[in-house]
């Protein structure tokens, strides 16, 4: 096989939300010495872009684009290792770090949030649910991220947004902020300095927009 | 696209309630007798064995001529199209879709203002119907008052033709001469008369009259569609409380006993005539003496009719979304969708009756789309919920376990596209709502109209198709009577 056809395989294997082929393309590509930036590159992302492009179209439904980006979720989790060891950084549109704030078990939204932002071009490191204001500090230093993304879908949760907020300011990370989910209000974003986004699509290109602002 | 019931219906008569609504109907019919004004029927009925007062115009018709009449009566109806594609089965398990019909104004798609309806009106009506993937066939929405009336029945399936593939479901006609001019049309779209007994393009209305009257154009008309196997559609329209009896039983009784009785003329004079039950009644408001399609007690004789038509083993087109409200508005939505749900929840086989406001008589494109995702959404609920080791998907519970998601399933991915899809509602957040305009659904049904009007183009007939349509519309404007024969 051909690089070439290998990453045509890669490619594919992300168009058919195939999340099983996605993984045997990757470790294949990986053993015929292939660059993990070039096989996500040339290969996965070209894919999910395409699924993307689709879904925007109103070709695909919502769910095969997250099957899309669950397929490349599972190979990145392969490439990422090697992308550790071989020092080199890939080029994305941003980095996010997302999570659903502590004491809130709800993230589906969330989930589906991720899924578009990867669909979109974003690295995105997702943190779960029930993830305290910490984490998600060590996190952003870690990747060096440029949005930290906080989700809540209960009234009582939704001041753990502010403690965020205000960890985020006293960490000095040059990060930008953004919360969403049920409970949440534009009016609460703005009192404690966040950006807000009403829905998974329009999430995007706050985020989006919010990149342009730190460059 | 036809639907299948899966969902068993609803009962507002119960199988007693329904043998005495139909022994009180054979009662009637024989005791206190029908009066026929057209001398066809009345002879049909008297070489068939009925009673017959000639003078009075009266027939009492005996309850073995009735029962002998149902069992002649097709328990299956195919509605075809003139596109085969689109051809319709009426057997009690599938539901189909058809607009309303026929009002005199139309909401101007551009002013908004109400004003006559037009030719272009049928034209367009027709070509949106011809767009709609769940709409199954047309009835003439409007009646072109820009051309001579006497011909309207030809103007309307030529606008309609014209810009149709489905089947054509005339509107009332009031004279055997409309008939006959409506067969040639017809016959000339399918390539001849045999062609047209073969697969009816076409079907039509006869409008009986309350309290127990066959009238004589519309008798004699329904006479001439049989002639020809064209299904027949005799309608039943009491006013509750002043051309039927007050209670909902009792206008169940009189509509069914008038549907009986054409029936019987029908089948005793053409055997095996498809015969499609039908019934639009009216409530009226004891205040005022206003007229309301869809108020409770209405919605409940429309739902008796429809499960006297399944207790015959007939076809039925009855009620649907139908209601008196003067706009597209929250009146509209709710009269609709009540009267459409109890429609399709008590049997119904012909269902939605979209896009009319104010009691059958305007026309309002935006409706026409709100209807048609109302009946959208309604055939989806009467498919039930279905239990199989597919649908119950303990697999797939499994393998995601008590923390995943179902987003990228297997599962989820085969039934995405089988999962009910809006074409107006907007079920978007407010921001993403506010973003495109912050528009009413009236609003975005009307932006609809305009995209399908834009982009849509229907089959069209043949060049000699259409200039012997022309041919037969001059032909007949010159023959047809300019006034109604006289009773």
């Amino acid at each position: 096989m051909s690089s070439e056809e290998c990453l045509t395989e890669l490619k594919s294997s992300i168009e058919n939300l195939d999340k099983e082929a996605a993984v045997e393309a990757t470790k294949k590509a990986l053993k015929m010495g292939l660059d993990p930036i070039e096989i996500i590159e040339k290969g996965l992302a070209k894919g999910l872009r395409e699924v993307g492009s689709r879904f925007e179209k109103g070709e695909l439904f919502i769910v095969e684009l997250i099957a899309a980006a669950e397929a490349m979720k599972a190979a990145m989790e392969i490439l990422e290792p090697e992308i550790l060891k071989r020092k080199t950084k890939r080029e994305v549109l941003g980095r996010v770090v997302l999570g659903t704030v502590a004491g809130d078990i709800h993230d589906i939204g969330k989930n589906i949030v991720a899924s578009l932002l990867t669909a979109a071009g974003f690295e995105v490191y997702d943190l779960g649910k029930d993830v305290p204001v910490e984490k998600f500090i060590e996190k952003a230093k870690e990747v060096n991220a440029d949005v930290i993304g906080a989700s809540a879908l209960l009234t009582t949760t939704v001041p753990i947004q502010k403690d965020l907020a205000d960890a985020i300011k006293r960490s000095g990370l040059n990060v930008k902020y953004i919360v969403g989910g049920a409970a949440v209000t534009p009016q609460w974003a703005e009192e404690i300095g966040a950006a807000y986004a009403e829905d998974a699509s329009s999430a995007v290109e706050v985020i989006k927009n919010l990149v342009k602002q730190k460059e | 696209m036809v639907y299948v019931r899966k969902l068993k219906p609803i009962e507002v008569l119960s199988k007693d309630a329904r043998e005495d609504i139909h022994l009180a109907s054979l009662e009637l019919l024989k005791e206190m007798g029908v009066k026929v004004y057209s001398k066809e029927a009345l002879r049909i009925l008297e070489e068939s064995g009925a009673k017959v007062d000639q003078e009075k115009q009266m027939a009492y018709i005996p309850p073995y001529l009735v029962e002998e009449a149902l069992k002649k009566t097709p328990k299956y109806v195919k509605l075809c199209a003139r596109n085969p594609k689109y051809d319709v089965i009426l057997d009690g398990k599938h539901i189909c879709c058809s607009t309303d019909g026929t009002g005199m104004y139309t909401i101007d798609l551009d002013t908004g203002e109400r004003r006559p309806s037009t030719k272009d009106d049928v034209a367009k009506s027709a070509r949106i119907i011809n767009a709609l993937e769940d709409a199954d066939l047309y009835y003439p929405l409007v009646t072109p008052l820009d051309f001579p009336k006497h011909a309207h029945v030809l103007h309307e399936f030529d606008a309609a033709i014209n810009n149709l593939e489905k089947h054509f479901m005339s509107g009332a006609t009031y004279l055997r001469e409309e008939a006959t001019y409506l067969i040639k049309m017809a016959s000339a779209v399918v390539g001849g008369i045999e062609e047209l007994r073969k697969r009816p393009i076409i079907s039509a209305v006869a409008c009986m009259m309350s309290p127990l009257i066959l009238p004589l154009g519309e008798t004699d008309a329904a006479l001439e569609f049989s002639k020809y196997g064209i299904p027949v559609v005799p309608m039943t329209m009491p006013l509750l409380g002043a051309t039927g009896p007050i209670t909902p039983a009792g206008s169940v009784l009189i509509g069914n006993a008038q549907i009986l009785a054409i029936n019987t003329v029908i089948q005793m004079k053409y055997p095996g005539t498809p015969v499609i039950y039908s019934s639009f009644p009216l409530s009226m408001e004891m205040k005022t003496g206003a007229f309301a399609v869809s108020f409770p007690e209405a919605d409940l004789v429309i739902a008796g009719h429809i499960q006297m038509a399944r207790h015959y083993g007939m076809p039925n087109l009855a009620g649907g979304n139908i209601g008196s409200a003067k706009l597209p508005d929250e009146q509209a939505a709710y009269e609709k969708a009540l009267c459409g749900l109890i429609t399709v929840l008590a049997g119904g086989d012909i269902c939605g009756t979209i896009g009319l406001l104010e009691n059958y008589m305007v026309l309002s494109y935006e409706q026409l789309l709100i209807d048609y995702e109302m009946y959208r959404m309604m055939v989806k609920l009467a498919e039930g919920i279905d239990v199989n080791e597919d649908t119950l998907a303990l697999d797939t519970i499994y393998r995601v376990g008590p923390e995943g998601h179902f987003m990228a399933e297997k599962h989820t991915l085969k039934h995405a596209k089988d999962v009910w899809a809006p074409l107006i509602t907007d079920p978007r957040s407010h921001q993403a709502w506010k973003k495109e305009g912050g528009k009413s659904v009236v609003e975005v049904a009307r932006e609809k109209v305009r995209e399908i009007l834009a982009t849509h183009e229907p089959e069209p007939l043949d060049e000699d198709v259409k200039r012997e349509l022309e041919r037969i519309i001059k032909e007949g404007e010159e023959n047809l009577p300019h006034r109604p024969h006289n009773p």
